[in-house]
């Protein structure tokens, strides 16, 4: 098996006349921490709709472990995804909701409560495996929501800015948890995100998309030794940068539109 | 307010038809003496032909629920996917909530010879549009986000219906079940009556108002409401807070 786990070819994607992606290449390795940053409405979430095998797409492919997604016949991907709310079902507990996908997964059942346990261990919330999720605090059901993910060891993980709705503290220590849970299990990962700082603590390659259609603006390697520190000057530096870069890409330099004016 | 205060507010209303039925007895002369209807409560209760009686129409009961919840079901779901079903199905559910319970039941029983399936299918054409009616409502308003987890996550159609769909339409299946229980009590005894039925609860209770035996009249009226009552304190309503106990943890 090659060491790529997901490669997208020429992808494009259009509403009726309107293309929201066009021509998007990019690959992801083996354990890679891949952070897709774009502006607002730059096809983001179409991508992920792409990659989690919901929505074909108009022209290109996409490729999980060599096998094309949405050929007749094929296998879909067992993938998992980390949504921006946590998306677990409230009428279940958090042990049920993870024995949901286990079980639609076909992992046998004789290994679900050790998974489960040793998981909720690592993302330190074994005391609430019988809880309902409302009795839950926000940060707490979504690492029960990373939890679901991992707990099938899927070829990749999705996530869909999952700490945009958590306060900035509660955000960055969840941002140390993932970057050390991820490295730990070896997870395949694509983060999107619309905060670059963020993405650049986490990555180990930034994907940086134009504005729409999405198409690959600039790939950037993050080269800095993990476990990486939130306030790392290295991190502000090529944060500062990547804003630089982008701004005028992105329709967003006012010193530029002011000159012109 | 705690289940018991709940429980004791509910009792205390009942208690209080208690001097209201007193003064009825004293200024009219169709409502009978309380002390003498209670009197007679042991023996009524204790005959093997009061509770054939309640058996007969309790069963005419479920059995027109449990068609017209399935009927009911199996209309929305053919309703919520559009196209020919929606439309060559929504004018049936419109004519059904639209007929008069007494047309219907002498439909039903003129249908069905006045056998027992037409008791059991007027309490089904009765209850199913609000069954189906009910349910639309929860289908239209289902959580995509929590379709599209289910179909990431590779969830069977099964598991998606059992896990997914299922407790997020409960709310709306429980409010459809108790109009339709409702109903379906209120009709069995019209239909009793127009199907000139030999047993059950809606005979009895005409018979004894034809030939004006008060005391028994009283007394098919008290079963009446502590059977309609039992089936909503300890049947539907333990069910409902079984299935919606994760409520409670907000």
């Amino acid at each position: 098996m090659s060491d790529i786990v997901i490669r997208v070819d020429d992808l494009s994607v259009s509403y009726g006349n309107v293309p929201a992606i066009s021509d998007l290449a990019f690959n992801v390795r083996r354990g890679e921490i891949v952070c897709v940053v774009g502006p607002s409405g730059c096809g983001k979430s179409t991508m992920l709709n792409v990659l989690s095998g919901l929505l074909p797409p108009t022209h290109g492919s996409v490729s999980v472990n060599d096998q094309v997604l949405y050929r007749s016949g094929q296998p879909l991907p067992r993938l998992g995804y980390v949504f921006q709310t946590h998306r677990l079902l409230p009428w279940r507990t958090v042990r049920q909701n993870l024995e949901l996908v286990l079980a639609a997964a076909g992992i046998p059942k004789a290994e679900w409560d050790g998974r489960i346990r040793s998981l909720l261990d690592v993302l330190q919330i074994s005391r609430f495996i019988d809880s309902w999720p409302m009795r839950l605090s926000g940060g707490q059901r979504l690492r029960a929501s990373i939890a679901r993910a991992l707990v099938i060891e899927p070829s990749y993980i999705l996530m869909d800015e999952p700490f945009s709705t958590l306060d900035e503290v509660t955000a960055r220590t969840m941002r140390h948890e993932l970057s050390s849970i991820v490295a730990r299990t070896r997870s395949t990962v694509i983060f999107v995100t619309h905060s670059i700082r963020e993405a650049v603590f986490l990555a180990d390659r930034l994907i940086i998309l134009t504005r729409s259609p999405a198409r690959v603006f600039e790939e950037k390697v993050v080269d800095i030794e993990r476990p990486r520190l939130y306030e790392d000057s290295r991190i502000g530096q090529i944060e500062a940068e990547v804003v630089e870069r982008v701004l005028d890409a992105w329709g967003l330099d006012d010193r530029k539109r002011a000159e012109a004016a | 307010m705690s289940t018991g205060r709940t429980i004791g507010w509910s009792v205390l209303a009942v208690v209080l038809l208690v001097p209201a039925w007193f003064l009825g007895y004293h200024f009219t002369n169709f409502i009978g003496d309380p002390v003498e209807v209670v009197g007679a409560l042991p023996a009524f209760l204790t005959s093997g032909d009061t509770w054939v009686n309640v058996g007969i129409s309790v069963a005419r009961v479920f059995g027109g629920l449990l068609a017209g919840v399935v009927l009911g079901t199996a209309m929305a779901f053919a309703i919520n996917r559009q196209g020919l079903l929606k439309e060559t199905l929504t004018p049936y559910v419109t004519l059904a909530l639209r007929t008069p319970s007494a047309i219907a039941a002498i439909v039903s029983l003129s249908i069905f010879h006045g056998s027992e399936i037409g008791y059991v299918a007027v309490v089904a054409y009765v209850t199913f549009p609000y069954v189906t009616t009910g349910l639309l409502d929860g289908l239209r308003s289902a959580d995509r986000e929590l379709d599209q987890m289910a179909q990431i996550y590779h969830l069977s159609t099964w598991a998606h219906m059992r896990h997914v769909l299922g407790p997020f339409i409960a709310p709306y299946m429980f409010a459809a079940l108790r109009n339709a229980h409702a109903l379906a009590w209120k009709i069995i005894v019209v239909v009793e009556i127009f199907g000139a039925a030999t047993e059950g609860f809606g005979i009895q209770f005409s018979y004894a108002w034809e030939y004006f035996r008060i005391l028994e009249v009283h007394l098919w009226l008290l079963l009446f409401m502590a059977v309609v009552l039992f089936a909503e304190y300890c049947v539907l309503r333990p069910a409902e807070r079984r299935v919606f106990r994760w409520r409670d943890a907000r």
